[in-house]
């Protein structure tokens, strides 16, 4: 396209200059008919300039679009992540953080374990408590050895005082009778004596099983509480060592999010070339335009196209026309 | 939220100008010359315009003339943005009211510090 422009202007620009004498400037009206054909190229040449430079202008405008998604893309997920991490958005919602759903699993984690502990010692009071019985159990035991022997000695007692009853003849026989008596209470002595320690003995045997299930049970709890607890400590640890990385994770993405929108910042002035070729393009059509009324014969003269550069706009514009006076001005500031 | 005018015959220009200065802080409004500029700040309240020199239908020195007529805009910032950098333009800009003038292209943070030094 740019090949047929240029060629369209050479067409059009071969023409007097602006020192022509009147029989020149004759000679070249008498060319205007010649130069007819060059018109519809100028004008084709005018609308590809016009097309072009909206093309362009579309793509940049896409292009910031397209930024500006990006941009609100990162920094509404970096916020999100943030504000859960550290809770900000919680008090709203009545939802915990990160954090604080990790400190009421520790603290949950932490309490199932004091109950276990408190178990596992009501179990061994328990314990303690039916050895206690145990021994109570034994005293009774003895106890009762000595109702028996002191029963068994009554009944010796009752025998012979029977037998010196029955000597003392007629004399005695009352006093046979509160021997026989005796024997008889020793002997309901001696079975209930027996009576109860067969229930001291089932008693004691009852105590000795839950004693040694109690036993079993608190060892076997005690080694599971031990490595449950070893267990939590490493879960919570590795709990924290995750949300320590997430925290890290998210301040590299905030910072690659600043460096992010410095490039983009960075872009954005890139992008501005859009307007200056737009500006450019402009003051070309506008030559094309003089040009093309020079050549249909609308009145105007060569010297009308701006040949002083006075619609030039640009530092480029003039450097490119050579009547630049500074080096170039892009990007200055000034406040007055 | 501060607002600032923007205007400039360019979509592009005026895009890239509201997006920086609304990653900013601040609210813009757009306007595509001098003429419409005029009538988007009727009865609001402005804090900062950033006009461009060369636009159709009404251009930048005479939008600022324009606008330092009005009382509540006497004193405000009014910033050129163009890729005009000749100094007869920048003494006619500064003749008629400008507060400062940027020539195009411009970045986006110093952009960003020049507003903050000419705003109270």
């Amino acid at each position: 396209m740019s090949d047929q422009i240029s060629t369209c202007l050479e067409d059009a620009f071969q023409l007097p200059n602006a020192a022509a004498t009147a029989d020149t400037r004759d000679a070249a009206s008498s060319h205007k008919s010649g130069h007819a054909p060059a018109l519809p190229r100028l004008d084709r040449a005018r609308n590809q300039l016009k097309a072009t430079s909206k093309q362009i202008e579309g793509a940049v405008v896409s292009v910031c679009d397209s930024f500006q998604t990006i941009l609100e893309r990162v920094r509404g997920t970096t916020d999100r992540t943030k504000s859960l991490l550290a809770g900000e958005e919680c008090g709203s919602s009545g939802k915990q953080s990160f954090e604080e759903l990790v400190d009421i699993c520790s603290n949950t984690l932490t309490s199932v374990l004091a109950a276990i502990e408190e178990a596992n010692a009501v179990s061994v009071r328990t314990v303690e408590r039916i050895r206690g019985m145990e021994d109570a159990s034994q005293k009774i035991s003895a106890a009762l050895a000595k109702m028996e022997q002191i029963a068994q000695e009554n009944r010796l007692l009752a025998m012979n005082a029977r037998i010196e009853s029955a000597h003392a003849g007629k004399l005695g026989a009352g006093f046979a009778v509160v021997a026989v008596e005796v024997a008889s209470q020793s002997d309901k002595t001696m079975t209930l004596t027996s009576e109860v320690n067969d229930l001291v003995g089932s008693l004691r045997s009852l105590a000795n099983s839950t004693k040694q299930d109690m036993e079993r049970m608190h060892e076997k709890d005690q080694q599971r509480l031990v490595s449950s607890r070893k267990e939590v400590d490493e879960s919570l640890g590795m709990l924290r060592a995750t949300h320590e990385e997430m925290k890290e994770a998210l301040a590299d993405i905030t910072d690659e999010s600043a460096l992010l929108a410095t490039d983009i910042g960075k872009a954005v002035r890139s992008l501005q070339f859009q307007d200056r070729v737009n500006q450019q393009i402009d003051h070309v059509i506008s030559d094309v335009n003089a040009v093309h009324a020079l050549l249909s014969g609308n009145g105007k003269d060569f010297d009308v196209i701006d040949a002083g550069g006075h619609n030039l706009t640009m530092h480029e514009e003039r450097e490119v026309a050579g009547i630049a006076d500074r080096e170039s001005p892009e990007g200055e500031i000034e406040l007055f | 939220m501060r607002k600032v005018l923007i205007v400039d015959d360019s979509v592009s220009m005026r895009q890239m100008v509201s997006f920086t200065l609304r990653e900013g802080g601040f609210e813009v409004i757009e306007a595509e010359h001098g003429e419409d500029a005029l009538k988007k700040i009727e009865g609001v309240s402005i804090d900062l315009i950033i006009t461009d020199l060369n636009m159709p239908v009404m251009d930048g020195i005479t939008l600022i003339q324009n606008i330092r007529r009005l009382p509540a805009m006497k004193t405000k910032p009014i910033l050129m943005l163009t890729t005009e950098g000749l100094a007869t333009k920048k003494e006619q800009g500064k003749a008629a009211g400008a507060t400062g003038w940027i020539v195009k292209p411009f970045d986006p943070e110093k952009l960003l510090s020049t507003v903050a030094k000419v705003l109270p």
